[in-house]
């Protein structure tokens, strides 16, 4: 087994000087990178940004399977700058792939990655050939995912599992993949890989959604690729403090999660500017009406990041910048948000941050 | 040697219904019982091993189990369990007395065989018959115990409270009259420097150091540990104080054994996975255990 000290290998990054006082991770994995890791993978810096007021029913949440599909095609063939939306799709995935689609369903039932997307992805890995049983869309609660009834919409054969059968096991997680780091004397300081991350799949696909997140600032693509596949994450919180800065990029540049995490496909059709990752008060749901495509986690968080943050300003709420727990000011929460979890991502290695050298493309259906 | 070839006490149970209710004992296996001293004799005639024993004469334990509470060292709800193997750590010589409904049985029992210490329990027959099963399969004679903290003892509530939370812990300790130079660390609570036991059992952990932990486990905060042994082979002791089953509960031991073999009561045939020694450890990964687990391993 290959043991390291993650920030020690990091040393020249010196990222407690820009950050104040990290906590110590240890990153354990017998995993090696791929020659070019998943993230920020074939395209870094380029988001596709796809919106389509036709794309979902604002009040009846009814998406349109149809425009769905346009749009699924279109932001890919331009992600790729091919002709075919097939041929875009095959360059990250063949018939032999096992893939992983990571849902996003902390906030279900109301606020999940959209079957209608999902349903399209799977649509897609299909035509490529490859079978339903070599599928699997995963999270990591069984309740959150089946409360959305993926089943209806995936044909017969797609997996569909929920990781933590019980509530805090680490059965479905990799004894000998994990990151451990003590946060605030927890004395279960080690937080596991997904096992069919490390044993099974062979590629991912990220869905997550837009969403504000009371402790990261935003909830994109890396917070549900770092946390949604590692068991015992809720402890980086505590008090008004969250250790989501630091703990999401640690998450996710793991192997074999970072090199098998090829594709991110953002859900944006419905979207949440406060109290996420749930949506327990449908008065903060909204509809950015879009869908952003990419390899690289961090310029499309970079890009999430104004959504949600027009739409609080719209509602009158605070920025997600503002560190403040002060329950007299709307849109504070119980932790200061920490939106710079994504800026870290960056200096790790997971994609580009700098606003100047992301190259957005917007396409309007 | 001959106290070694000695098997470790089997916890017994207490029963006061009366001599017509044999046939209840019988039918949940119990061939002993230690009954009232008025119906000592009652019972003898009628062909049981029964002992008088007066319950007022023993300690008194609490109902073993876990409550969920919301802590402020964390945002997710932590449970408090309530465990009584460090009273029995603190004083061994004792004859303990539980008086516990059936679904508390297994880890009353586990908790006084895994201290090899002596307790009798008021309960439910069939629930205590099939735990006695279960360690009468597993019994061996008992190894010493292994700790690397020592805690002076000068028998203050303090200190009580202190090894409550150790043991809560998992931070294996012995109780000492003086410090003793081979442990890694010496303690003497005191109302100055425990005054908060849940601070100080941190601040223990952290003076320590996670490394230098005799066991750590992970994937469950309901679990707790014991362990034995003597250099060659170990006996670890792992009680669920949750009433519901713990799954791929892994276990890390500051030694490295190649070879152990896992006892789940309940379980069949239970086998550790995820078989790892390294770096002066074992690591390895308990599938499923209802009430009480024992992993025997040696070099």
């Amino acid at each position: 087994m290959e043991r390291r000290s993650f920030l020690a290998a990091l040393g020249p990054l010196a990222l407690a000087k820009d950050t104040g006082d990290l906590p110590h991770y240890r990153v354990v994995t017998q995993h090696k990178p791929a020659a070019q890791p998943g993230m920020p993978g074939a395209y870094p810096g380029r988001v596709i940004a796809v919106h389509s007021e036709r794309s979902i029913e604002a009040g009846t949440n009814k998406v349109d399977v149809a425009v769905v599909r346009e749009m699924m095609a279109s932001g890919m063939r331009e992600l790729t700058g091919d002709k075919d939306s097939r041929d875009s799709w095959a360059r990250f995935f063949t018939p032999s792939d096992v893939v992983g689609i990571k849902l996003n369903c902390s906030g279900a039932p109301n606020i999940r990655s959209s079957p209608e997307i999902v349903a399209e992805i799977v649509r897609n890995l299909m035509a490529l050939g490859i079978k339903p049983p070599q599928i699997w869309l995963y999270e990591r609660f069984p309740d959150q995912v089946e409360s959305v009834h993926y089943e209806r919409y995936v044909p017969a054969g797609v997996h569909i599992e929920a990781i933590e059968k019980d509530r805090r096991s680490i059965a479905g997680y990799d004894p000998r993949t994990y990151v451990e780091v003590d946060f605030f004397g927890e004395d279960d300081t080690r937080s596991n890989m997904i096992r069919l991350v490390t044993e099974r799949f062979t590629k991912i696909v990220n869905v997550p959604n837009m969403k504000d997140h009371g402790a990261a600032g935003v909830t994109g693509c890396l917070k549900n690729i770092a946390y949604g596949n590692f068991s015992n994450v809720a402890r980086s919180h505590a008090g008004a403090k969250t250790n989501t800065l630091s703990f999401i990029g640690t998450l996710a540049m793991v192997e074999p999660l970072r090199s098998k995490t090829v594709l991110q496909i953002m859900d944006g059709l419905k979207g949440v500017w406060q109290g996420g990752p749930f949506l327990r008060d449908k008065r903060y749901q909204f509809y950015p009406k879009q869908m952003m495509f990419g390899t690289d986690p961090v310029a499309i968080d970079r890009q999430l990041l104004p959504v949600i943050e027009a739409e609080r300003k719209r509602q009158g709420a605070i920025s997600v910048w503002e560190r403040t727990t002060d329950k007299r000011k709307f849109g504070s929460g119980q932790y200061i948000r920490e939106p710079g979890h994504i800026e870290f991502a960056a200096k790790l290695g997971l994609g580009v941050y700098d606003a100047d050298k992301i190259v957005r493309k917007d396409i309007k259906l | 040697m001959p106290a070694l070839l000695l098997l470790a006490i089997l916890p017994g149970l207490y029963w006061d219904a009366g001599p017509h209710t044999a046939g209840t004992l019988k039918q949940a296996g119990i061939d002993r019982v230690y009954v009232p001293q008025s119906q000592k004799d009652a019972w003898t005639a009628q062909g049981v091993d029964a002992l008088a024993i007066d319950v007022a004469q023993l300690t008194k334990l609490g109902k073993p189990g876990v409550q969920y509470r919301m802590n402020q060292a964390s945002a997710t709800a932590v449970p408090w369990i309530d465990a009584n193997g460090w009273q029995m750590d603190r004083d061994p010589k004792r004859t303990y007395y539980y008086d516990v409904p059936a679904a508390a049985v297994p880890i009353a029992m586990a908790e006084a065989y895994s201290r090899n210490a002596r307790a009798v329990i008021h309960t439910d027959p069939p629930s205590f018959g099939r735990m006695l099963m279960f360690l009468k399969g597993i019994d061996q004679p008992a190894l010493p115990a292994q700790a690397n903290i020592g805690v002076i003892d000068d028998g203050s509530e303090i200190a009580a409270e202190a090894m409550n939370l150790l043991a809560r812990r998992n931070l294996l300790f012995r109780v000492l009259k003086a410090p003793d130079p081979k442990l890694d660390l010496n303690l003497q609570p005191t109302a100055k420097n425990a005054s908060d036991p849940f601070a100080y059992a941190q601040d223990v952990r952290q003076k320590l150091g996670d490394d230098k932990r005799l066991v750590r486990l992970y994937g469950s905060d309901v679990v707790l540990a014991n362990l034995t042994g003597n250099g060659a082979q170990a006996r670890l002791f792992l009680i669920n104080y949750s009433n519901r089953k713990v799954t791929g509960l892994r276990v890390r031991l500051r030694a490295p054994y190649p070879k152990a073999t896992l006892h789940v009561f309940g379980i069949e045939n239970a086998t550790p996975a995820d078989y790892l020694t390294e770096a002066g450890a074992t690591e390895l990964t308990i599938p499923e255990m209802n009430a009480f687990a024992v992993i025997d391993l040696s070099r």
